[in-house]
């Protein structure tokens, strides 16, 4: 996870990121973004897809809304709907860590602190990515 | 850190992330953006709990299903829909302006945003509970 970025274009002290009030940027040269930045515009297009998608196949079109455990491992089962998954998963973690980074670095988070901070936002992500794969492949093979 | 510790550091205390004082639209629909953000992280863990039920079988799963599908739940369903359309649409419009596309049409961008929002989340209350 990139440091020193604002991904969702607060100011925050940092030079190079877009202003936290974007009407302040009508008719002023746009900064240059940072890799952080657009790696975040990038997954936040990436997730309007793949979010669309999975409340659309997994809740709307549902009768009652949930499916029952039957359903679901079978859903899941199918390759093309768990590489989806897989890829939403990763892509949220990823997205909401570095938001969630960003708002620290806004609030004022420097120096050590946002290195532990940083340090500690990698190791969630690798956490929340490795246990969700885990769950997606035990509930697939319990078919 | 505390907030202590963040006001020390130079920052904005999240206290005076509602301040109207001195606020642009803008910057309101960006104060938007992160407190919908935090709080679809934090849904996302408790859905990974949430989910881990399945792995306990059938009967655990069926059984909170049955629960979930109280109206309350429901209309917890209908806010989710609204807090992911609200940072992603709103999201879509920061990214276009951060990017410097379509900057002096900002306002417009969120009108259409906020007009979106709205006709999702009717379709999703409708979806729901019709």
């Amino acid at each position: 996870m990139a440091t020193r970025t604002r991904p969702d274009g607060g100011s925050g002290g940092l030079k190079d990121s877009p202003p936290v009030d974007f009407t302040q940027a009508v008719g002023r040269r746009q900064p240059r973004p940072t890799v952080a930045w657009l790696a975040q515009v990038v997954s936040g297009v990436l997730l309007l897809v793949l979010m669309t998608v999975h409340m659309v196949a997994q809740h709307f079109v549902v009768e009652g809304g949930l499916r029952t455990y039957q359903d679901v491992v079978a859903w899941i089962r199918n390759p093309v709907v768990f590489a989806i998954e897989a890829l939403l998963l990763l892509t949220v973690t990823w997205h909401g860590l570095a938001g969630v980074h960003a708002v620290l670095l806004d609030l004022g988070l420097r120096g050590r602190a946002e290195r532990v901070v940083a340090r500690v936002m990698r190791g969630l992500a690798v956490v929340t990515v490795v246990y969700g794969l885990w769950l997606l492949a035990t509930i697939a093979s319990r078919g | 850190m505390t907030g202590k510790g963040l006001r020390a550091a130079g920052g904005r205390h999240p206290s005076r992330w509602l301040d109207p004082r001195g606020r642009h639209l803008g910057t309101w629909a960006f104060v938007l953006n992160r407190l919908t953000g935090l709080g679809l992280v934090a849904y996302l863990y408790l859905h990974l709990i949430v989910l881990s039920t399945l792995l306990r079988g059938p009967d655990a799963w069926d059984g909170l299903v049955a629960v979930f599908r109280r109206p309350v739940f429901l209309a917890l369903d209908v806010l989710l829909v609204l807090g992911l359309a609200v940072h992603g649409l709103n999201g879509l419009r920061v990214a276009l302006v951060g990017s410097g596309l379509l900057v002096d049409r900002h306002k417009a961008l969120l009108v259409a945003a906020g007009i979106l929002v709205g006709l999702v989340g009717l379709v999703a209350a409708v979806r729901t509970f019709v």
